[in-house]
C-alpha cells in the first residue's frame, strides 16, 4: 500500500528510544506486538480469515447429480479458474462495472467540488450563518443509506414527488429521475447528499490547521479572497483532497445500498446494476456463493489497483517537490 | 506471521467460548439434546415466519402445550427467510426448527437439503385436509413429505365497483373484455388505469401464466425440463405487452408509494390479486373501504374457468431440527386444527389451505369488503379452479430473471420486448441449471 | 508522577490553533459580509435539510393522507403514529433503538480503544515489521463489507455465535480506517519526550498509553468514535445476515422489515417514516453536542510535520 508514502511519515522521526533499550528484544519486539495484538487478532479473525475463505470458495463449484433432490446429491468440487473466467467474461458484470465507472465520474467531481466550495466558504471571513450551514450540510451523514434512499425515493416518484406536483401546478411535466437515462443521477444525488458534508468537514479541518498569518501576508500582497483560495488554500490542503478523493473512489466502487433500495420503485435498475449488487444476487438470490466469491475477489483486486495507480499519479504531482 | 496467526486463532477461540458462555441473548434453534424419549421433556422450538401476528396464534399452542414451547422469530418475508436458512444450512448450524416456506421455494430448499422428511410423523396423516394440487407442492409428487400446507393464494380480480358503475363497465369475464375495459377506463381519465404490469412481482405473473395453463418446470425421468418459453406464458406476456404498448395499462411496479397513491386516488381502478388481497388494500388504501368488489379472474376460455395461485406458504421442519416429532406435531396443529385455522384467519388474514377449515372459518366477508357478503364464496370457487404447476430447483433464478427482463420490457413499452423477455427468462433458467450440473432435457 | 500530571493541561493547548485563528478572525469581522457566498452556503444547507423537512411532514400524516395530500403539507398525526409504532409488537421499535445504541455505542467505544492503541503503537514505536503491519491493516479499507459478510457468517456459525449480539458486535470492532486516523492523531499530539519521561520514571507501557497518550489523543479519539459509530449505525448487511431473531435487530434492519413484508401484507409506510424520523433524532443530538470534535484530519502530518 502506497498510502503511507503520501507524506514523510511523522513516526519515522520519533525513534526516541535510548540505545540501551532499543537493543532489548522485549521492548523492541514483544511490547509493541503485544500492544498490537488486539488489533492484529481481530484483523486476522474478522478480515483476513474471511478473505482467505472467500478465496477458497472462489476456486470451488457446486456439483449436482441427477435431479439434485435426494440427500447428498449435491456436492462441492474444485473449479479451477472457471469462476474467474465466467466472471470476467460475463456481460452483466462488465456492464455493472461500466455503470459504476460512469457513476463515479459524475459523483466524485461533484461531491469533492461542492465539499471544497462549502469548506472554503465556511473558512471565508465574509460568510455568515457558518455554524448553521456546517451542521445542516453535515447532518445527512448521520442518515443510514437505507433510510436516505427511501426518503429520496418518495421525492423522486412522479406520483408522490412535491417537485412534480409543483411543476404540474404550473402546467409543466418534469421528467422522472427514475427513467433509465437519468437514474444514475438519481443515485448520484443520494450519495452526494449523504457524503458532501463529511468531505466538507475533512477539508474544513485542514483549512483550520493553516496558520492565519499566511492569509494575512497574502492579503497584504493584494490577493483577493478568491485568489487566496486558489493560490494558497487549495494547494495547502492538497493532501486532504487526495485522501478524500481516494476514499470516495473506494466508496464509489462499493455502491450498493442506494440502488438496491431504489430498484423496486422503477423499471430502470436491474438486480445487477452495480458489481456488489451482482455479488449479492449471485450469493443470496441465486444461491451461488462460488461465483459470488470470485467476483468479490475481482472487485477487491480492481479496487486495490485503482487506488494504487491513483496514489502513484497524484503523488508525483502533489508531493513531487517534497520527495 | 504464521506463529502469530496460530496464537491469534487460539486466543480468539478462547475469547469466543467465553463470550458464548457469558451471553444469554438467544442462541438459536432448539439445539437441545435429542433425548426425546421422555415425553415430559420440555422442548424449545424456534419458528421463522413472516405472516403478520403469527405469534398470537402460536400463543394458543403454547398455552395448551407447556412441554413444546414455540418461539416465533418474525422474518422480512419469504425471500430473506429462505436466504438465511440456506446460509445456515451451508454453515451447518444456526437454522430454526420450523420455517414458513412458500410453495415455490420447496424444491430449492430440498435441493439444498434444508428440509426434514415428515412422512414418518403425524403430519403425514393430513393429506385428506388439502387439495391434491397443494399436496403435490409439498411432496414434489413423491412419497417424501417436506412441509405442511398453510395457506394458498387463489387469484381473483378486485375492482372499484363505484368507478365501474360510473363508467358503465360490466365486470370483464374474459381477457378480451378486460382489455376493452382497460381502454374505457383510460379513455375516461388519461391518468387512470385498470391495472399495471409489475416487473417486480414474479409470483403475480406466475399466477397468471398458471391460469393460462403453464407449468414452468417438469421432471422427465432423471432430468429437469424448463417450459417457460411456451405457448401459455407467451400468450400472457403478449397480452400484457400489447396493452402496455397501447398505453392503456400502466407499466410501473406495484407496492410502491406511487402505486399506493394511485389506489387511494382512484387512478388504479382494478387489481389482479389473490385471496389475501383485502389486507393489502386495507393497509394501503383504507379510505376506499366498501368501494371495491371481488370477481373471478377474467378467462381465456370462459367455458373452462381457471385461475392461478399467487403466494401461499407452508410450514416446514428444517434438517437441523433436533426435535422432528415435536415440530411436526406443532406444524400439523397449526394448519389443520379448527381453532388454529380460525385464529390464522382472524390474526394473520390468510386463506387456509385446509379445505374444510377454510369453509368453516371463512363465513363472513372481511371488513374491507363488507359491501360484498358473498366475498368468500367467490374466492372459494376460485380456489377450486387452480391448475397444477410444477416448480423447479432454481425458481429464484427464474424469478430474478423475470425482474430484470420484464423491467426492461415494461420500460420499453413494446409488445415484442415482452415476448423477448419470456425467451430470455427461459434461457437464463436453463443456463443456470446446466451450469450447476443438473441434467436438463 | 509529576510528569504525568502536566500532559492533560497541554492537551488543552491543542485545540488552541483553532481558537487563535478565530480570535484572529475577530479583527477582520468588520469586513463586509458577502451575500453571494452566504447565499451559496445557505442553499447548500437547504438542499441537505429538505428531505429531513419532508420526513417531518410525512411522519405527521396518517396512512390515507400520506398518499393523498400534498407531500410537504404537515398533518396532526405524528403522535398517533409514534403511539402506533410503540404498540407494534409490544414496543419492539424501542428495543431496536436500544439495540442500535448498544451495537453502535459499545461497538464504537471498543473499536476506538483498539484503534487508538494500534495507531499509537504504529506511530510511536519503532519495531521490525512495522510498516508491513501498517500496510496490511490498511488494505482492509479496500474490502467491501458486503463481501466479508458471507464468510463471516459461515465462520461465526461454526462458533455457534450467529443470531446473537456478539455476531454483530465483534466483526465491527476492527476498523482499518480508525487505525489509520489514530496513527495520525498519535503522531501529531503525543510528543515523544513525554513518553520517554514517563518511561524513565518506570511507568508500564500500557499505563503510559491509557493515562498519558490516550488523554492527549482524546479530541481525535472522539472523532474516531463518531466515525465508527456512524459506520456501525449505517451497516445494514452484517446484522441483516447474522440475525434471525427480530428482538436483536438494529433499527435499519427492523424498519426494512416493516417495508418488506412480502406481497401479501401492506408495507407499513407510516410506521417506517415515523420510525425513520425518530431514529435520526438521537444522532442529530449527538452530532450537535459533539460537533466541535468533528475534525477529521485525514492528512494532518503533511502540514504540521
Amino acid at each position: 500500500m502506497a498510502m503511507t508514502e503520501t507524506r514523510p511519515g511523522p513516526a519515522a522521526g520519533t525513534t526516541a528510544d535510548t540505545p540501551r533499550r532499543a537493543k532489548n528484544f522485549t521492548s523492541r519486539v514483544l511490547i509493541p506486538y503485544s500492544m498490537l495484538a488486539p488489533g492484529i487478532i481481530l484483523f486476522l479473525v474478522f478480515m483476513a480469515a474471511p478473505i482467505i475463505y472467500t478465496l477458497v470458495l472462489s476456486f470451488q463449484k457446486k456439483k449436482v447429480s441427477g435431479l439434485g433432490l435426494g440427500k447428498g446429491s449435491q456436492s462441492t468440487a474444485f473449479a479451477g479458474l472457471d469462476n474467474y473466467v465466467s466472471a470476467l467474461t460475463d456481460p452483466e458484470f462488465l456492464g455493472s462495472v461500466l455503470r459504476v465507472l460512469t457513476y463515479g465520474l459524475i459523483l466524485i467531481p461533484l461531491m469533492l467540488g461542492f465539499a471544497l466550495l462549502f469548506a472554503l466558504l465556511l473558512d471565508s471571513r465574509r460568510t455568515r450563518a457558518g455554524s448553521f450551514s456546517r451542521t445542516a450540510i453535515f447532518l445527512p451523514y448521520a442518515v443510514p443509506a437505507v433510510i436516505s434512499s427511501l426518503l429520496w425515493g418518495f421525492l423522486y416518484l412522479p406520483g408522490v414527488s412535491p417537485f412534480h406536483f409543483l411543476a404540474r401546478q404550473f402546467g409543466m411535466e418534469l421528467p422522472s429521475l427514475l427513467d433509465p437515462n437519468l437514474v444514475t443521477f438519481a443515485i448520484c444525488n443520494i450519495a452526494l447528499w449523504g457524503g458532501v458534508g463529511f468531505n466538507m468537514i475533512v477539508m474544513y479541518t485542514s483549512l483550520k490547521a493553516v496558520p492565519s498569518e499566511i492569509y494575512e501576508a497574502a492579503k497584504l500582497d493584494g490577493c483577493s479572497e478568491i485568489q487566496t483560495a486558489i493560490r494558497i488554500k487549495i494547494p495547502i490542503i492538497a493532501p486532504s483532497l487526495v485522501m478524500t478523493a481516494l476514499f470516495s473512489m473506494i466508496a464509489t466502487l462499493q455502491v450498493f445500498a442506494e440502488p438496491t433500495t431504489l430498484r423496486p420503485l422503477a423499471n430502470s435498475l436491474s438486480t445487477s446494476w452495480s458489481p456488489l449488487m451482482l455479488v449479492y444476487r449471485d450469493a443470496f438470490t441465486r444461491n451461488d456463493v462460488f461465483s459470488a466469491a470470485a467476483t468479490s475477489i475481482v472487485i477487491a483486486l480492481a479496487t486495490f489497483i485503482i487506488s494504487f495507480l491513483f496514489l502513484r499519479i497524484v503523488q508525483k504531482r502533489a508531493f513531487g517537490q517534497e520527495n | 506471521m504464521r506463529k502469530s496467526f496460530r496464537a491469534g486463532a487460539v486466543a480468539m477461540l478462547a475469547a469466543a467460548t467465553m463470550l458464548a458462555a457469558g451471553c444469554s441473548a438467544g442462541s438459536t434453534a432448539g439445539s437441545q439434546s435429542a433425548a426425546t424419549s421422555d415425553p415430559n421433556q420440555k422442548v424449545e422450538l424456534t419458528y421463522w415466519a413472516w405472516a403478520p401476528n403469527l405469534d398470537k396464534v402460536v400463543e394458543l399452542w403454547n398455552e395448551k402445550n407447556p412441554n413444546i414451547h414455540v418461539t416465533v422469530n418474525k422474518q422480512d418475508g419469504g425471500d430473506p427467510a429462505v436466504t438465511k436458512l440456506l446460509t445456515a444450512v451451508k454453515a451447518g448450524s444456526g437454522a430454526p426448527d420450523l420455517i414458513q416456506a412458500e410453495y415455490q421455494k420447496i424444491p430449492t430448499l430440498v435441493a439444498a437439503d434444508a428440509l426434514a422428511d415428515l412422512s414418518g410423523t403425524v403430519a403425514n396423516d393430513t393429506k385428506s385436509h388439502f387439495p391434491d394440487g397443494v399436496w403435490n407442492d409439498v411432496t414434489l409428487g413423491g412419497d417424501t413429505l417436506y412441509s405442511v400446507p398453510q395457506d394458498t393464494g387463489p387469484m381473483v380480480f378486485y375492482y372499484r365497483a363505484d368507478i365501474f358503475e360510473k363508467l358503465g363497465i360490466a365486470v370483464p369475464k374474459t381477457w378480451e373484455e378486460y382489455a376493452a375495459a382497460a381502454k374505457t377506463v383510460h379513455a375516461a381519465d388519461p391518468e387512470a388505469y385498470l391495472g399495471t404490469f409489475s416487473s417486480n412481482d414474479a409470483g403475480w405473473f406466475t399466477g397468471m401464466a398458471q391460469q393460462a395453463g403453464a407449468s414452468w418446470w417438469g421432471v422427465d425421468g432423471d432430468a429437469w425440463n424448463v417450459k417457460i418459453a411456451e405457448d401459455p406464458t407467451e400468450k400472457v406476456a403478449g397480452f400484457w405487452g400489447g396493452l402496455v404498448e397501447e398505453g392503456v395499462i400502466d407499466n410501473k411496479p406495484m407496492y410502491t408509494p406511487e402505486w399506493n397513491t394511485a389506489l387511494n386516488t382512484g387512478k388504479q381502478v382494478g387489481w389482479l390479486s389473490a385471496a389475501w388481497g383485502p389486507g393489502v388494500l386495507e393497509g394501503n388504501a383504507g379510505a376506499t373501504a366498501g368501494m371495491w368488489k371481488a370477481a373471478p379472474m377474467p378467462q381465456w376460455d370462459a367455458s373452462k374457468p381457471a385461475t392461478g395461485n399467487w403466494g401461499g406458504s407452508s410450514t416446514a421442519v428444517t434438517s437441523q431440527s433436533k426435535n422432528l416429532d415435536a415440530a411436526a406435531k406443532f406444524a400439523t396443529w397449526l394448519n389443520t386444527d379448527p381453532e388454529a385455522i380460525k385464529a390464522l384467519v382472524k390474526e394473520a388474514g390468510i386463506y387456509p389451505a385446509d379445505t374444510a377449515g377454510a369453509e368453516s372459518s371463512l363465513t363472513e366477508a372481511p371488513a374491507f369488503f363488507s359491501n360484498q357478503p358473498d366475498f368468500y364464496k367467490i374466492v372459494g370457487e376460485a380456489a377450486q379452479n387452480v391448475g397444477s404447476f410444477t416448480y423447479g430447483p432454481n425458481v429464484n433464478v427464474a424469478y430474478n430473471a423475470y425482474n430484470d427482463q420484464f423491467a426492461k420490457a415494461a420500460q420499453s413499452k413494446q409488445k415484442s420486448a415482452f415476448l423477448d423477455a419470456v425467451k430470455n427468462m427461459q434461457q437464463v433458467t436453463v443456463d443456470d441449471l446446466k451450469k450447476t450440473g443438473f441434467t436438463v432435457k | 508522577m509529576t510528569a504525568l500530571a502536566t500532559p492533560p493541561k497541554n492537551r488543552r493547548a491543542n485545540p488552541s490553533p483553532r481558537k487563535a485563528s478565530k480570535a484572529g478572525k475577530a479583527d477582520f469581522i468588520r469586513e463586509k459580509p458577502s451575500y453571494v457566498s452566504t447565499g451559496i452556503l445557505i442553499l447548500g444547507a437547504l438542499y441537505c435539510l429538505f428531505p429531513v423537512i419532508w420526513v417531518v411532514a410525512a411522519a405527521s400524516k396518517d396512512g390515507t393522507e400520506l398518499f393523498s395530500t400534498f407531500t410537504l403539507a404537515p398533518s396532526t398525526h405524528l403522535w398517533d403514529n409514534i403511539v402506533e409504532l410503540t404498540e407494534y409488537r409490544d414496543g419492539l421499535f424501542w428495543r431496536w433503538m436500544l439495540n442500535t445504541a448498544l451495537y453502535a455505542g459499545v461497538g464504537a467505544i471498543v473499536s476506538t480503544w483498539v484503534s487508538a492503541l494500534s495507531g499509537y503503537v504504529l506511530a510511536k514505536f519503532d519495531f521490525p515489521g512495522k510498516s508491513g503491519v501498517f500496510k496490511v491493516l490498511l488494505m482492509g479499507v479496500l474490502v467491501p463489507g458486503v463481501i466479508l459478510a458471507i464468510p463471516q457468517y459461515l465462520m461465526l456459525a461454526q462458533a455457534g455465535l450467529t443470531n446473537t449480539y456478539w455476531s454483530v458486535l465483534l466483526p465491527q470492532i476492527i476498523s482499518p480506517y480508525g487505525i489509520y486516523l489514530a496513527r495520525i492523531y498519535a503522531a501529531a499530539s503525543v510528543p515523544g519526550d513525554v513518553i520517554e519521561a514517563a518511561r524513565t520514571e518506570g511507568a508500564k507501557e500500557m499505563y503510559i498509553f491509557n493515562r498519558i497518550a490516550a488523554p492527549m489523543m482524546l479530541p481525535g479519539l472522539v472523532t474516531i468514535f463518531l466515525f465508527q459509530f456512524v459506520a456501525i449505525w449505517n451497516n445494514f448487511m452484517l446484522p441483516y445476515i447474522m440475525l434471525g431473531d427480530d428482538h436483536l435487530f438494529p433499527i435499519t434492519v427492523g424498519l426494512n422489515g416493516l417495508l418488506n413484508q412480502g406481497a401479501s401484507a401492506p408495507a407499513l409506510y407510516t410506521l417506517v417514516l415515523a420510525g425513520a424520523l425518530l431514529s435520526i433524532v438521537p444522532l442529530v443530538i449527538m452530532f450537535l453536542l459533539l460537533q466541535r470534535y468533528w475534525r477529521v484530519d485525514l492528512a494532518a502530518g503533511a502540514v504540521k510535520a
